[in-house]
């Protein structure tokens, strides 16, 4: 009697737990807040959405403006933005600029003592890979395959949009082949979850990037004829003929010629050079005639505490007044070695227009110690107030677009690589030169012979014409003045004098994270 | 699944099956437990005869059924009370009487601890590491949260208190076993789990709801044998908390009304050294003399006009009453604490109900444990206290010509501090956090099967947590932004659902000597949060404050949903043979929504040993020796406390604030992210090792254990293979931890005289822990993780995560010393500068001293934890104190770091005050980097000292105490900061101001 009693209570607790088993066992707690990869591009526009994503890991560091849900890790996310980390790389280690802030690795990049664990590099390092692995998602996103099961294989857009993108994932690849040489080539085809990637040699990066831009030139609206902020032929070229132009740096050989070619379908198109020098570095030199391409930054829209935003205040600082230029703050880091100041004629404030940015009150020419604002010269090359006057929309995310590339730079790479041998017009080349000198000067006072223009001149011209653009560096090292003892700049190799420095420091190190999470990897010589 | 429930019901079945035997000759035993002193029925006590033990009833009952006729020692224990033995003689067919009247005692091993899902277990049969404390044992003083009350009283157990009133609290159970997820433990309070880090709330400590003096006792489960049964939630150790029950009114039946209140002031301790305004002066003239026509004639002492007396009041009444069937406890609290920086408070009503009642004699019981609380707090605006430290002392705080509502600030020195006064009088920062937990449940003794009880409960903990800020647009800091004036909102809500349905059956072997107890159950348990939140800046007025957004330049408004599931299945068996084998087995098999397909269910297994070797006849007659057990375990954890969605790959939306120019349009960007879909579980597997002794009659007892604990799959957010996914970084399962340590806990009756008038009794607890991480990359190389970031500069780390080292090693460059021990400031290359190449060891002999040369260099976690706690009692005095040690702790301090060097007083224009060690250092420049900032903060502090008296003034069982507490006595270290309790990371930045705390109180019952 109790065993039948027992056995009925088990098959009751038996079908009890059976019933609650089968109902109370779904797992599937799908996010509500987010769209996921399943449902995004339920809506056509979401392309355009991604498409604008890739050009603004250029111009913003994360999602939220200004800082906030950060595109990469492991940096201070206003460190990490693109255009403040390829600047301060391009920057920091030459004759154009010292900063005087003593966050971890900053120091070292101003003294050419960085390591494989600097912070600022491998942000850039990172930076660049994400515009590259962004870029492959966006192309696996919209291939026909893709697209088709969406009934999106119609969209007249995609074509250009996968161009733009390639395009985009090009000017990465080149940044990182300039700063870090051998490097992995991932494209589209690499599987998400496969074992990493093996290293490419500088020149088959090289080679790749030649023939993506190659392949993808005609999808791109004609030169000049982009919607503002995106590429067009113009920016194809100018990014080729920096290619060609430093090929001999990257172990191609001579393509001067080609860098001749590329500039000159640059200085076909509609640009001219803008009236105004200073303009192009104010708040409203969207509207300059002279950028071919830019990236956009704005106050209310595109926030960062990168980009144009960090430039603009780190130049601030001692008497200067911030709103002066348009900023709520200064914040004391950024001034320029004497070395450069005197490339001006008659230094800061001669006869050269382009000198009278310098802000001398209360600052030595000398820069006697890094951490202090007033040792050596400061400099609000870019200005948060516009071309009339007025303040920017923002006083603190300025409204100042980066130039990446403009006519001026187009025409001094034409007169290098004519004087480079490749090819072209002496003539044309001083005609271009005195151009922008004419602009500097106002007149023809400070016009050059065609004696005068040699390869030192138009090295010390582009740092005239183009200081705290983003060129330097690699200027130099193509005049192979960068390392070594030939040319010395204060700080270089620690010292106020200057030092020699190692050749091995025309390469940056691959960061030490990266070497470990892929084994594929060797680091560059030196480090 | 299928197969786990399965065993269970194999289990159930055998168990079933085992006819018990026919009645003999046979009489029963029926007795009670009651309080020698009270009178009071006790309930829970284990009542052993022979080899068969029972435990009393709610009401003190106790009845032993079939029991051979003959002559019977009663051995009676429970927590709280001395061991007693009474004769009783059981006749055939009768029923012999007794009533066993136990004496309190303080130091007794705890008789009964609660270990999960209903479980209570005898101490003697437990077979993990499990440490139980009571009320009598709990820290005294004023005491915001439950956490205090453990602190410093459980060996392997860290407890880090931030020093606000009301402030977030850190558990450590032996050691950290996880990088991203939390290493808090999981609290269940009446059986319901918390999330883990306690829940939502609006700032504050999410624990602060339970309002202490409805706590009953705490349990802490710390091997893995215990926890396991906690599956993926279990991995860092289990909180059990029980609340108040019903009780029944001294002598007699009816109710009994309690109350306690109490208040406290709380001094303030010393802050950071700073200079004088002397010193700063002539420091100001030497090291920056174009910056001495910025200083004022005052001499300001900023900490001083932030700060005050904290005061605190403390109320609690609470109602409760018992009859044979029936038993409640009402209650209500409220407490009010002003901290010592001036306007933060925390203010807290709660109000409780317990209610039991059985049916059927007793074969239904239903509980119910509802709570609420009502939490108020203000915050101290972020930078007050730093501030308050470093602003410079020459200036007056107030300046009748100052736009920044009459407040002294600095014009166009963006960089410059702001007046702390006026960021302390003119922010709001509020918070308020309504929270209720609770459940009902319901046991039944199943008909036809003696010994199976089943439980089901439901369980809810509901949190609605509001926080309000506002900054007006005449701030300093909001005059000098472009979008000046700042309100903002959130509105956090959370509800968790709890159902457990589990069955217990017990079974005694008599004439094997054995026993038996088996759990079987399930659990579901959904989480649901909501985030919405909006601000405004740029406001066009300020007089509505945080009541109304005026027109503004920007508003943000965002919305987040948070949903997670957790289903498990359990069970465990424990079986004792001849009061001397004694086995634990359990298995948790939990499925959490937080995981890709193919990995969202787990096993967590565990099996526990223990030989209660004082039963053996080789030491049965060793009178010294009244206990000795030696315990095994081994176990396995997991861990999920990390945010949910991991395996989705979603699309970021991007804001209005970070869109793309196209043309004269701005576009809207969607971010593709990163996800591991095949991401899984943390799993901790550990060891424990113990002993359990009691010596002479348990007037000394202690256990002794040996820990070791290795985490695997750790998840953990890794650089990955640039280019490999849309991110650098992606959450995945990498690398493994390892955490090992001796635990030794000792309680004893040290002296007893003076006609028993007197006793002092005393605990001592000591621990030590040591981890490791052994790997965080995949590949196995020595990757290097920042961590720790530091005020000074923009992204400093001071810590690392690195193969070989312990979690959060300090990471420095190694500071030359000269003969005397001081870190040199000189330029030793003479090169003309002095920088890191001159000061600092070029670890790797490349010649150049950067970032390459910093080591892993000491730890913030100690190696050594003390505890000791002394209590005396004579007639109706009482006194008691508490004290902690900790050795080989560091701290980072961070304030000398940022602010003890010259560069101080020039790099934002205008110079800040400075740390006094710049006095000692000379250093011209931060030297954020510098091993000489980490400190050995090892530590011995008296938490508490206390004193009472208790007295009946009118009849037995009304009593009275009153009393007196002091919190943060005395502290000796050698650590030069404020405190070398620098909370759980070993940084200290401006702590919280610490006081010392004096409370007085009272505490009567009716």
């Amino acid at each position: 009697m109790r065993s039948i009693r027992r056995k009925a209570a088990l098959a009751v607790a038996a079908l009890a737990i059976g019933v609650g088993m089968s109902a109370c066992t779904d797992l599937l707690v799908e996010p509500t807040s987010t769209v996921t990869s399943g449902n995004v591009f339920t809506d056509a526009a979401s392309y355009r959405s991604f498409l604008a994503k890739l050009y603004a890991g250029l111009a913003v560091s994360g999602q939220q403006g200004p800082a906030g849900r950060a595109d990469i890790e492991g940096i201070d996310e206003g460190f990490g933005q693109y255009i403040r980390g390829y600047w301060q790389l391009q920057e920091l280690p030459t004759d154009e600029a010292v900063i005087g802030w003593g966050d971890a690795g900053l120091p070292e990049m101003v003294t050419n003592q960085w390591s494989s664990t600097n912070q600022f590099i491998g942000a850039m390092y990172y930076r660049i890979y994400f515009q590259i692995a962004l870029a492959n998602e966006f192309l696996r996103e919209t291939t026909v395959e893709a697209l088709t099961p969406r009934g999106h294989q119609n969209i007249a857009e995609i074509p250009q949009y996968r161009a733009e993108a390639r395009f985009l994932r090009a000017l990465s690849y080149w940044h990182g082949l300039d700063f870090f040489g051998n490097i992995p080539l991932v494209t589209e085809d690499f599987e998400a979850g496969s074992p990493p990637p093996a290293q490419a040699t500088r020149g088959e990066i090289f080679d790749f990037i030649e023939s993506e831009l190659l392949d993808i030139r005609s999808t791109l609206p004609a030169v000049g004829a982009a919607q503002y902020g995106r590429a067009d032929q113009g920016a194809l070229s100018m990014l080729l003929a920096k290619l060609y132009m430093n090929a001999v740096v990257y172990g191609n050989g001579d393509r001067y010629a080609d860098a001749r070619t590329a500039v000159e379908a640059v200085i076909a198109g509609p640009y001219s050079l803008d009236p105004t020098y200073h303009n192009m570095f104010l708040a409203d030199n969207d509207q300059s005639p002279e950028f071919v391409f830019a990236v956009p930054f704005d106050g209310q829209f595109t926030q960062t505490w990168g980009g144009t935003t960090f430039i603009a205040h780190a130049s601030v600082g001692g008497a200067m007044v911030p709103g002066d230029y348009g900023l709520d703050f200064g914040w004391w880091g950024l001034r320029v070695p004497p070395e450069v100041v005197n490339l001006y004629e008659s230094g800061a404030g001669g006869p050269d227009g382009r000198s009278a940015i310098f802000y001398t009150n209360g600052q030595n020419l000398a820069v006697t110690s890094l951490g202090d604002f007033s040792a050596g010269l400061a400099f609000p090359k870019y200005q948060n107030v516009t071309s009339t006057g007025a303040m920017g929309s923002h006083p603190t995310h300025t409204d100042i677009d980066f130039p990446m590339f403009r006519l001026a730079d187009a025409y001094l790479m034409y007169a290098e690589a004519v004087l480079r041998g490749g090819g072209g017009s002496s003539a044309q080349a001083l005609t271009y030169v005195n151009q922008i000198r004419q602009r500097a000067y106002g007149d023809p006072s400070g016009d050059i012979t065609a004696g005068q223009l040699d390869l030192p001149f138009v090295l010390a011209e582009r740092a005239r014409e183009l200081i705290w653009e983003g060129h330097r560096r690699n200027d130099l090292i193509r005049y192979g003045l960068f390392t070594g003892g030939t040319y010395l700049w204060s700080w270089k190799g620690n010292t106020q004098t200057g030092t020699s420095t190692a050749d091995t420091r025309n390469l940056y190190p691959i960061p030490a994270s990266e070497l470990l999470a892929n084994p594929n990897l060797t680091q560059n010589p030196g480090y | 699944m299928m197969l786990r429930v399965r065993h269970v019901l194999v289990a159930l079945a055998f168990s079933a099956l085992c006819a018990a035997p026919l009645a003999a000759q046979t009489g029963t035993i029926s007795g009670r437990t009651i309080d020698a002193t009270t009178r009071q029925p006790i309930g829970l006590v284990a009542v052993s005869v022979a080899d068969r033990t029972v435990r009393s009833d709610d009401q003190g009952r106790f009845v032993l059924t079939g029991m051979p006729v003959g002559t019977y020692t009663i051995r009676t224990t429970f927590l709280g009370y001395r061991p007693m033995t009474v004769q009783v003689t059981v006749v055939a067919n009768q029923t012999a009487t007794v009533e066993v009247a136990m004496d309190a005692v303080a130091f007794a091993l705890d008789a009964v601890v609660v270990t999960s899902y209903g479980n209570q277990q005898q101490r003697r049969d437990v077979t993990g590491s499990v440490k139980a404390l009571s009320e009598e044992e709990f820290n005294p003083g004023s005491l915001v949260s439950a956490e205090e009350l453990i602190q410093a009283k459980v060996p392997g157990v860290q407890v880090y208190d931030s020093g606000e009133p009301g402030g977030g609290i850190s558990i450590r159970i032996r050691g950290g076993t996880s990088i991203t997820s939390s290493n808090e433990p999981l609290f269940v309070v009446d059986g319901m789990p918390l999330a883990i880090g306690g829940g939502i709330s609006a700032g504050r400590n999410p624990l602060n709801f339970l309002n202490p003096d409805d706590i009953q006792s705490i349990t802490v489960l710390k091997d893995a044998a215990s926890t396991a049964i906690y599956g993926s939630q279990g991995a860092n150790g289990v909180v059990l908390i029980e609340t108040k029950a019903g009780q029944r009114a001294v002598g007699g039946t009816g109710s009994q009304l309690s109350y306690s209140g109490s208040v406290s002031g709380s001094p303030v301790l010393d802050g950071p050294p700073v200079l004088t305004a002397e010193q700063f002066r002539s420091a100001v003239a030497q090291y920056a003399p174009s910056s001495s026509s910025l200083l004022g004639g005052a001499n300001t002492n900023w900490r001083d006009a932030i700060l005050q007396t904290g005061f605190t009041q403390d109320h609690n009444l609470a109602l409760a009453g018992a009859t044979p069937d029936f038993d409640y406890r009402l209650s209500v609290g409220y407490r009010a604490e002003d901290g010592v920086v001036r306007g933060s408070s925390t203010e807290r009503a709660t109000v409780g109900l317990g209610f039991r009642q059985s049916f059927f004699e007793d074969r239904i019981r239903m509980t119910a444990n509802v709570r609420g609380a009502r939490l108020d707090d203000v915050f101290t605006p972020g930078g007050v206290v730093g501030g308050a430290t470093i602003f410079q002392p020459t200036e007056e705080i107030l300046d009748p010509t100052s736009p920044h509502g009459g407040y002294f600030e600095w014009y166009n020195f963006a960089l410059a501090a702001n007046n702390p006064v006026a960021e302390l009088e003119l922010t709001q920062d509020r918070g308020t956090t309504y929270r209720s937990v609770g459940d009902i449940e319901g046991e039944v003794q199943i008909p036809g099967l003696e010994g199976l009880r089943g439980t089901v409960r439901f369980g809810y903990d509901a949190t609605k947590a509001e926080r309000e800020t506002f900054r007006p647009s005449f701030l300093r800091g909001e005059a000098e932004s472009g979008t000046p004036g700042f309100v903002s909102r959130s509105n956090s809500t959370q509800s968790n659902l709890l159902l457990d349905a589990f069955a217990h059956y017990d079974r005694t072997f008599e004439s094997a000597g054995a026993e038996m107890n088996l759990t079987g159950g399930y659990s579901y348990l959904s989480s649901n949060s909501t985030f919405p939140y909006l601000e405004a800046q740029g406001l066009s007025f300020d007089l509505l404050g945080t009541a109304g957004i005026p027109s503004a330049q920007q508003q943000r408004t965002s919305m987040w949903v948070d949903e997670s599931r957790l289903i498990s299945f359990f069970g465990r068996a424990h079986f004792s043979v001849a009061d001397r084998y004694l086995l634990t087995l359990s298995v948790r098999r939990d499925g959490s929504s937080k995981f890709g397909p193919a990995n969202q269910w787990g096993t967590f297994p565990s099996a526990a040993l223990a030989w209660r070797l004082s039963q053996e006849s080789f030491l049965r007659d060793l009178d010294a020796l009244s206990d000795l057990k030696l315990r095994l375990s081994w176990g396995k954890n997991g861990n999920q406390a990390f945010a949910n969605y991991q395996q989705f790959p979603s699309y970021d939306i991007g804001e209005a604030t970070a869109q793309y120019q196209f043309g004269n349009e701005f576009v809207t960007t969607i971010r593709p992210g990163a996800a591991d879909r095949g991401i899984k579980w943390e799993a901790t597997t550990s060891y424990n090792v113990g002993l359990d002794f009691g010596f002479m009659n348990d007037r000394l007892t202690g256990t002794l254990d040996y820990y070791f604990k290795k985490t695997e799959d750790l998840i953990f957010r890794v650089p990955v293979a640039a280019g490999t996914f849309t991110s650098n970084f992606i959450t995945t399962n990498i690398g493994s931890l390892e955490n090992r340590g001796f635990e030794l806990s000792l309680s004893a009756l040290l002296y007893e005289g003076f006609d028993e008038g007197f006793s002092w009794t005393a605990d001592f607890n000591a621990a030590t822990n040591s981890n490791e991480i052994v790997q965080i990359n995949p590949f196995g190389g020595g990757e290097v993780i920042l961590t720790g970031g530091i005020a000074g500069g923009v992204g400093n780390f001071i810590q690392v995560l690195q193969a070989g080292q312990p979690i959060n090693s300090f990471f420095v460059y190694e500071h030359i010393r000269d003969a005397n021990g001081k870190p040199i400031w000189e330029d030793v290359n003479t090169d003309g500068t002095i920088d890191e190449n001159d000061i600092y060891v070029d670890q790797n002999d490349d010649g150049i001293v950067n970032q390459d040369d910093r080591v892993p260099f000491k730890s913030p976690d100690p190696k050594w934890t003390f505890g000791h706690t002394s209590r005396m009692a004579y007639r109706g005095f009482d006194a008691s104190f508490t004290l902690r040690a900790y050795l080989g702790n560091h701290v980072y301090n961070n304030v000398a770091s940022n602010f003890g060097h010259y560069r101080a007083l020039t790099y934002v224009g205008v110079p800040n005050n400075l740390h006094a060690s710049v006095l000692d250092t000379g250093f011209e420049r931060e030297q954020y980097f510098s091993d000489y900032y980490v400190e050995d903060a090892s530590l011995l502090r008296l938490d508490n000292l206390t004193v009472g008296y208790t007295f009946s003034p009118f009849r037995t069982g009304q009593e009275i105490r009153v009393f007196g507490v002091v919190q943060n006595v005395l502290t000796l270290t050698g650590y030069s900061g404020v405190d070398p309790l620098a909370g759980v990371n070993g940084i200290d930045n401006n702590l919280y101001p610490r006081s010392r705390t004096f409370t007085a109180g009272a505490s009567v019952r009716f």
